[in-house]
Parts: C-alpha cells; structure tokens; sequence
C-alpha cells in the first residue's frame, strides 16, 4: 500500500496520500526550495568562500581596490571591507550574514572588517574538510570555540603595553595610526593623515573615563585641491556662507548669538487672519514690522553679540538692517550643525530675542569664509572656540571618490587610535598575532582528547590563511613565506615576526612598529568563531518563493 | 486498500470542492503530521541544527525554536496546522519544550497508524492513548523532586540556574550559558515574585560586539529618543535623580486645531503671540519648579523645551513608547502625569543613577538601582542581527522555564530520562491489562521512546546501542538515567544537574495526547475549492 511509503524527505515538505497522489501541507510548497542536511551546511560555507575571496585580495599594506558601481551609476573605489560588502548587495542569505559580520566589527573597532571575513571564510573552509571525514557539524563548532579561547588567551598573554601620552606628536600614537593607513589610497599622504587622525582624538579624548565621543569628530569632505590639502579643524566647519556678500570675510572675537526663531515679526502658532481694509491700518502694519525688526537687532546688539547664527532664514530687509549695524550672520543652519556650533563655543541656543542675554552667548576666536578656486562654493570656518572638545577633519581630494575613500581611511584610522586610548594593549600586525595564535592552538591540539583535536588543527590552519594571504597580495611565495616564518617564531620564540609586505627587509614587527589593537584582534577572532558556529549549525534550509507581484 | 464503501454517485457537494474521507483520511492526515515532524526532528536536543527560513519578503531567520520554525513554514495543510497550534500553545504556556511536543504528538500518530492499517477502530485507540497520558502525568507527579525556596535560598537558585542552563544547551547560545543562566535569573528574580509578569523583562537588541558583552540592567534601559538641537548640552548623568513621567507635549504649537484668531488692530498681534508663548512657558515652569531632573514623557518634546531644560541642567527625552514608560514606571516609581500642573512629590519616582551610555553604535539611557525595581532589562549584543535574534527566543525559552521552576519547583531529569522511566513503567502496566488497550498503551510507552532515540541521532550517537542500555538501566531502578552527551554515554542526569520543570513535561505530554487524539477522529475534510470569481462562496454543503 502507498500510505506505507515515508514522506520524502530531500524535497519541500511533501507527503503522499494513499493514492501516492503527493499533497500540499505547506503554503506556496512548489515555489520553495528546501535542502537539507550536510548538503546545506556545503553549500553554506561554498556561498561564505566566494565572498571571503571577493574581499581577500583587499588585505593588507599591498591589497589592491575594488570598484563598486551601483545601480545609480554612482562610484565608490575602497579596499575598506565593511564597505565593499554592504554595497555589493548580495542576494544570499550566508553572504548576507558576512556582510554583518563585517559591519558589527565597524561598528564596535571601526577596523579590521576585512580580516574578519577573510578569517571566517578560512574556518569554514576547514569544517568542510572535517564535515567531509563525518564529523558532526556542532562538534566542530565547540572545537572552534575552545580553540578560540586558546587563541585569544594566548594573544592576551603576548599583548604588550605600550605607553600612550596625551601629546600630539606620541609616536605610538603616529605609528599606530599610519599602519591602518597603510593599505589605503592615501597611504603617500600618511604622515599628513596619521597626524590629523591622532590630533583628532587627542583633542576629543577623555582620558580618564578612557572614552572617545565620536559625536564630537565630524568628517566634511570636498571635492578640488590635492588630498595634502586635507586639514584639521578645531572647531567647526558649516557649508554655509554669510547671508550678505557684503559682510567682512573674517571676524575675530566672535561673541555669536544662536538662534531658533527666524527673524521675522512673530507669527502666532494658531490660524489667524488680519482684516485691512484701510491705507492707514496698512500703514500701520508695515511699521510695526519695521518697529520689530528694529527691536531683534536691538536686543542682539544689546546681549553684545557681533555674529547671528540662526537656525531659519530672515528677510531680504533684516539680511540688510544686519548687514547695517555691522552683524555678521548666518542663516538655515541645520539643527544638528547649530548643536555642534552650540556645544563649541559653549553658546545656549536662544529660542527667541527676548531671552537673549550675553550668558547666552557663544565664543569663538574667529569666524572666517573659506573660498575654494574658481567654484562659488563657500565654507566658514569657526576655530578658537571656547571648548576645544569639537573637531572638523576637513578632507579634500581630486574627486568625489577619493575624498571619500579619505574620509573612509581617515575612519579606521582614528578608530584605531581611539581603540589604543581605550586600551592600550597591542600585538603585532603583518599577521605576526595570528601566527603565533595558531602556533599556540596548534600545541593545544595535541593535548586534546578525541574529536577537539581535529577542530583546533582546522583552527590553527584557518588563522595561517592571514599571513599567508598578506604574502600572496604583497607578491611572495605564500607557502615558502609561511613555513619560513612559523619556523622562525618557534626558534626565535618571538611572537612579533610577520610578512614583511613592504620589503624592508626585516621580519621583525616590533622594529617596523606594525601594531595593531589588542581589543580589535580578539573581536575579529570571536565574531569570525560566533559567526561559523551559527553557519555550521543549520542543516535545513527553507527559501520562500518570491512573491510575484 | 480502496475505500471500504464505494463512492454514492449523488452530487451532493459544489463542483470543485474537494472531500475524502473514511480510513484513508486519517492516514494522509497522520502522513502530513509526520512530514512536519520530520522536519522539526534534527533541532531537538542540545546537538540540534538550526533551520535557516527565507520568508517571501526576503526576511531571514535562523533558528530552532519549534514554534518560531513551525510559524514560518506558512503551513495550510489542516491536520498539520493543528501541530502548529499546539507548538503555540506550549510556547504560550510555559515556553519551552516546542520542538518535544510536536515530535512526540507525531510519534503518538505514527504507532497509531499501524493499528489503524490493521482496522482498528480509532475510538479505540483514543481511548487507550487518553488512558496511558493519564498514568504517564500521575507518574511524572509522582516522580517529581520538589525543592522548596524557603528552606534554602541558595539551593533555590541553583536549581533556577540549572533548569536555564538545560533550556539553553540546544541553542546558539549553549557555549556562554553560564554566562546567560545568570542573567536570567537574576532578570525573573527581580520580578515581582507574585505574578511573575514576564512582560516586564524588557530585551534590547543592539547589533555588534560578542554575545558576552550583553548587559544586565536592574532598572530600565531604552535607546536615545528622536531629539532636537539643544539635547547635547543636557547632563547626561545623574546621582539619585527626580524622574517624572508625562503624557504631555511639550511644543510651541496651536493649542486648539481648527481654531481662528481674528487680530482686529495690528498691536494685539504681539499680544496673541506673547499668549501663546506664555502657555508652553507656563507648564516649563510648572516642571522645572517640581526639581525634577529627567523628565520624560510619551509625547514630543520640542526644541524649545529641549534648550529650557538644557538651560535649567535638567535632562529630557520625548516620545518615549508606551512600553518603555510604563516600565519606568515601575521601576522608578510614580504616575504618569497628563498635566503640568498640581505635580505632587509622590507623583515623582527615582532611582540610583541615571546614564546615558554608547553601546556599539547606539545610545541608551540606562536607570539603574531602582528602588521598586520589579522590572529589569536585557540589552544583547551579537555579530548579526539573525544573531541577536536566535538569543533572544533562547532567552525567552530560558526565562519562561525559570519562571515555571519558580512558581512550582518541581524537577525531572531531562535527556530523555524521564520519557524512559515513564516508558517503562507504562510497559509494565500496559501487561496487566487485557484486551487492545495492551497494545496501545505499550505503543504508547515505545512512542515515548523518540526523544532519548533522536537525541543521540541528532548528536551522531549510536542510538540503537544507547537505547538499550537505557532500558537496561531503567528496568534495574535507575530511574534518572538518560543521555550523558559528554561521555556519549548514558549517565544518572539528575546529579549532572540536567533538570527540566516537572510542568513542562507534563504539558507537553498533555497536549501532545490531545492533537493526537484529535486527529485519530477526523475522518473527513470538505474542503471548498476557492472561489475564482471573487462572489459570494457559500459553505460548499448548499444545493446546487
């Protein structure tokens, strides 16, 4: 009888009744897809190994660029990992996993993104192996897990300290920061770029709490000059001008007045209407606004201010009574410019004029209108502020993209300093941390019972694929490099040997001063084993059709 | 095997409508349950896989929570919609134990198909299953470990702990259980120990860092709201602050909509903008002359009252959802107040410090050391949004089953000890019964057998081998052995402290009994085929 017959199990969910005709249980059912067991997991770390060798080539000082164009034809060109992934726009569901792994190693170090994915690719790749010897996907996972935890306790034990002062020419500092520069397109402007990255932090750092607030770091960008035009600004850069062409290009002293409410007679909130039906009652309306424009610029002159920020725009006849009695303004200010503006120059912002009092007042040293070429484009430049807490970076570059491959650069490089003010503990770069790491898991290996032993292998292999893949983008032999290199270590027992990518001809880290942070390797090591521990995990997969409308 | 009576030729039903029925009904029926069963078996247990489900709209989740997979399979098959629902109803009462229910109640219609092929009536074989739950939840009862909290806090604890860690041991999550366990428990011993509302834990999700950079909060935690320039300059940390609570909006704006003002003479314009003024500015004032230093409210805050409070040091958060609030309500105390006015010192709650505080790339206002604290926060972190999903339903799993171990302390074993003891015993008094109920009680004693049997398939163990000394085991008198997964051997799992809440067991039983049960008695489906017009369908049983 037909009814003895087991439902299928390779396909979606499909039983049969007893007339062997099959029946549908689950909605939808011929436009899922289904797979299922070991061929999932397969196909899972298949789709994970194409997108870890799409960014692969972008690792280290010698990774090259990658071209990204969307569907708007706009262009991006960067080697930066979490960005090349989010614009890919990929399609499949383990991708897109990758793609967040690279983003939450932004969002927490701001740098890395792209070794983590190289090294996640690495470690499914060897489950693979092991899957195809028949072992069981989750007990490879909790060997990569132990492993890791051998992996990072070695790396906390080798971490040295290094001494981070809060003057702006540290070389630790300078060091640190020109080698996350070094991948990038501005590596021949680095020593301009590193400065910039570590004054930056520098001046927004809280040492004591060992913080960093972003929120204070702007990034502007604009396209025109070279990128060694780049510069630091302390204090705040608006893409605004002054409301009058008339007004002094530069004012010294600033005393500013920000302000919310436009310069105009008020208006009240509820619907109104005024009624004028005669030439007198017109009359009287225009001078009363004449009357209230007098008294705002009264009451601005009085509170002492020279400069008026304002959050609105004002009147052709207000633009021109400021411009009389000798106030410098600004108008449309966004809301979150005019906060930076207020948080600057240590100014309140005033909801209207009456409650402007000199308190209230902002400070600057000078405002000044930058002007660039030929362009119309304006900048003011407000520095000298009385809280130094607030930088612009002010990047340029010939074109869009390299201004923004700039700012990204600028990015991950003042993530990195800001990561060594948190923590001031670091290992060495050049895939010297992942050599010894492996070095240390692969001896725990041995000391492993049953099917861990295989596992910490797969791992210590997977960490090898860092430096051997630095050596294949800088031109090396990668094996040859590798094996030379492993060896060294062990005879040496020194923990900061790595690729020499540039050619200086020493393996040496330390000498070279290629570091990078302690925190940021230990979270590429633990999102990269979280990460393959989720994809080894699924044996089933249920893909619905796309709806048709 | 033809239907057993022939087909009457009479065309009673709508052209279209699809009907069978008869022996060959319930077992397409049982067919359907087993393919869902099917596809639930490999997550079971602490070697469970996950299923990875992509929804029509592109949505992804990965997971191994029954109820949550069984959810999204979008099932439209009638009979095995019906094991979704009971995977809902024990998500729903107690939490846990979803993917068990599900394979159990296909297990019970799996033995129940081979007496139905052999002609047994189904009445019958209802009638024997209904009999075998019954003694089956007398002997869990029976069975049960009570551990009283009063005489023991500590102990108390660590049996909440080891509930949780077992709950856990299938999930993404089983490496840092010790970590989550504590979380847990602290999280539910901070309720309100009466009524246990879980409603009240609140679980935040922010994407990054590892799983262990999850915090506790003992209070409140709610991400920065929308805010307007002027908010930067608020403190943002307080020592034993004044919070109230509003349900106010706090904006320059028209009072009343639809309202007109008809201005006569020019020199009343000033008047009516400097009323308008005065009313926002009057409940400001209200507010700041309480003391109060946070003041939150579920309506907008404006950018005018933003840079008052600025002004004054007093910090403010605007529409704040409702859920948040009443959680800050009940951790701090006080009311929600929908008026400015007559705020009285009692309408004012508090906590030990207040913060607002980057996590990842987010800012929380956290209020911690709440003094009425009934409430705690969960804020997860993880590598990926699915991630931080799939820890979410772990802890949800974990919190429903500490909250059950806390209203009745009542354990088993689990790894498939109590399901073999229970086996067992049924085994031995199904041979005291004469007649078919022998048969169907000791098929009910071997369907309870799925669970230790798939768990050791799931973690690539000899089940056959296992089983057997299980059995052994059991039939000598040990009744807590059951799956010991770190020496792929069996082992006594209440003393390796793997315990699951008596009630869970017996819910899931309970139920399981009952969809079977439910649909050993369908023998029929009328289905009306869908109505292509779009008129009016009828119920397919009319006159045509």
């Amino acid at each position: 009888m037909a009814a003895q017959q087991v439902p299928d199990l390779s396909n979606a969910i499909v039983a049969q009744d007893e007339m062997g005709r099959p029946f549908i249980i689950v909605r939808d059912q011929g436009k899922k897809q289904r797979k299922h067991g070991i061929e999932a997991t397969k196909s899972h770390i298949l789709a994970a190994r194409s997108v870890a060798s799409i960014v692969k080539t972008s690792l280290g000082p010698r990774g090259l660029d990658k071209i990204l164009i969307s569907q708007d034809g706009d262009i991006t060109i960067t080697n930066d990992g979490a960005t090349i992934l989010t614009q890919m726009d990929l399609d499949n569901e383990i991708a897109k996993l990758l793609v967040e792994l690279s983003r939450s190693q932004d969002d927490e170090i701001g740098d890395g993104t792209t070794g983590v994915v190289v090294i996640a690719g690495a470690l499914l790749d060897q489950a693979l192996e092991l899957i195809e010897k028949g072992i069981h996907p989750i007990k490879i996972a909790n060997g990569f897990d132990e492993a890791c935890k051998i992996a990072v306790q070695h790396l906390d034990s080798i971490a040295d300290n290094i001494d981070i002062s809060t003057e702006s020419t540290d070389s630790n500092l300078l060091k640190a920061a020109r080698t996350s520069l070094g991948s990038k397109i501005v590596s021949k402007a680095h020593e301009h770029f590193s400065q910039m990255a570590v004054d930056a932090v520098l001046a927004v750092a809280d040492f004591e709490r060992k913080d960093v607030d972003f929120e204070l770091i702007k990034m502007e960008k604009k396209v025109g000059g070279s990128i060694d035009d780049s510069s630091l600004i302390r204090g705040v850069l608006l893409d605004k001008d002054f409301s009058h062409p008339q007004m002094p290009k530069i004012v010294k002293d600033c005393k500013i007045a920000i302000l919310t409410c436009p310069f105009e007679p008020p208006k009240p909130k509820t619907k109104h209407k005024l009624d004028i039906s005669t030439v007198e009652e017109f009359k009287v309306l225009q001078e009363y606004e004449q009357k209230k424009f007098q008294e705002m610029i009264d009451l601005v002159k009085a509170s002492g201010a020279n400069v008026v920020a304002c959050q609105w725009g004002f009147d052709d006849e207000a633009n021109h009574l400021l411009l009389a009695n000798g106030l410098n303004a600004i108008r449309w200010i966004g809301g979150s410019e005019l906060e930076l503006l207020a948080i600057a120059t240590n100014g309140r912002i005033v909801p209207r004029f009456e409650d402007l009092t000199p308190e209230k007042l902002g400070r600057a040293g000078s405002i000044r209108e930058l002007e660039f070429g030929t362009t119309r484009d304006r900048m003011l430049v407000i520095e000298d502020c009385s809280n130094t807490k607030a930088v612009t970076c002010f990047i340029r570059g010939s074109n869009e993209m390299i201004a923004a491959e700039g700012i990204r650069a600028l990015h991950d490089s003042v993530c990195v300093v800001r990561n060594l003010v948190r923590d001031s503990r670091v290992v060495y770069g050049g895939g010297a941390a992942e050599l010894t790491a492996s070095l240390a898991v692969s001896e725990a290996a041995d000391k492993q019972k049953g099917i861990d032993q295989y596992a910490f292998r797969a791992f210590s292999a997977a960490l090898d694929t860092i430096p051997m893949t630095l050596a294949e983008n800088s031109g090396l032999d990668p094996i040859e490099t590798l094996s030379a290199l492993k060896a060294k270590q062990i005879i040496e027992k020194s923990s900061h040997l790595g690729v020499d990518c540039l050619g200086k001809g020493t393996n040496d880290m330390k000498e070279l001063f290629v570091i990078d942070p302690l925190i940021g390797k230990k979270q590429q090591l633990l999102l990269a084993t979280q990460l393959t521990r989720m994809i080894l995990k699924i044996n089933d997969v249920i893909i619905s059709g796309k709806d048709e409308y | 095997m033809s239907f057993s009576t022939q087909t009457p030729t009479i065309v009673v039903l709508k052209e279209g409508t699809d009907s069978s029925q008869g022996k060959g009904q319930i077992l397409s029926n049982i067919n359907a349950c087993l393919a869902i069963q099917d596809t639930l078996k490999p997550t079971l247990g602490p070697f469970g896989s996950d299923i990875l489900i992509v929804s029509s709209n592109g949505k992804t989740t990965i997971s191994n929570d029954g109820a949550t997979i069984l959810k999204l399979l979008d099932i439209v098959h009638p009979a095995a919609k019906m094991l979704v629902d009971i995977s809902r109803a024990q998500d729903a009462e107690v939490g846990d134990g979803t993917t068990s229910v599900t394979i159990l109640a296909g297990e019970f219609l799996k033995e129940a198909k081979a007496f139905i092929e052999d002609g047994m009536s189904s009445h019958l074989i209802i009638k024997g299953l209904r009999k075998a739950n019954e003694l089956a939840i007398a002997k869990i009862k029976q069975l049960a470990v009570q551990i009283t909290r009063h005489d023991n806090e500590q102990e108390f604890r660590q049996l909440l702990e080891k509930c949780a860690t077992t709950a856990m041991s299938s999930k993404l999550i089983s490496k840092n259980s010790t970590f989550f366990t504590k979380m847990v428990v602290d999280a539910v011993l901070s309720l309100d120990q009466e009524d246990l509302d879980e409603k009240l834990i609140g679980i935040k999700k922010v994407p990054g860092g590892g799983m262990e950079d999850s915090i506790f909060v003992d209070g409140v935690a709610f991400k920065k709201t929308f805010s307007y320039a002027g908010f930067e300059q608020q403190p943002k940390q307080f020592k034993n602050p004044k919070i109230i609570n509003l349900n106010v909006e706090l904006e320059l704006k028209a009072e009343k909509e639809n309202a007109e003002v008809r201005v006569e003479e020019v020199k009343d314009y000033q008047a009516i903008v400097d009323a308008e003024w005065q009313i926002i500015f009057n409940k400001l004032e209200a507010i700041s002359q309480t003391g109060v230093n946070i003041v939150l409210s579920k309506l907008p805050i404006g950018d005018l009252a933003t840079q008052y409070f600025a002004d004054r040091n007093i910090f403010c958060a605007g529409r704040v959802s409702s859920e948040d609030m009443d959680r800050v309500i009940k951790a701090v105390g006080g009311n929600i107040q929908s008026t400015c006015s007559n705020i009285k010192s009692e309408d004012i709650g508090t906590c030990e410090t207040f913060e607002e505080v980057q996590i990842g790339s987010e800012r929380y206002n956290l209020f911690k050391g709440c003094p009425q604290a009934k409430t705690c926060t969960l804020v997860l972190r993880g590598g990926a949004e699915q991630v931080i999903a799939e820890v979410e339903r772990s802890l949800h799993d974990a919190i429903m089953i500490v909250k059950r171990a806390v209203s009745h302390s009542e354990v088993v074993a689990g790894g498939g000890a109590i399901e073999m003891e229970l086996s067992k015993y049924l085994r031995d008094y199904a041979k005291t019964v004469a007649g078919k109920q022998q048969l169907i009680i000791s098929a009910y004693a071997k369907a309870l057998e799925v669970i230790p049997r798939q768990l050791c398939e799931n973690a690539g163990l000899d089940g056959i081998e296992l089983l057997n000394k299980l059995r052994s085991c059991h039939a000598k008198g040990d009744i807590w052995y059951g799956i010991d997964f770190q020496k792929e051997n069996v082992g006594n799992n209440m003393k390796n402290f793997i315990w699951e809440p008596s009630l869970v067991k017996i819910n899931a039983l309970g139920s399981a009994t009952e969809a079977a049960t439910l649909l050993l008695s369908v023998d029929e489906t009328i289905r009306n085929d869908e109505d292509k017009d779009g008129g009016a369908g009828g119920r397919g049983r009319g006159a045509y």
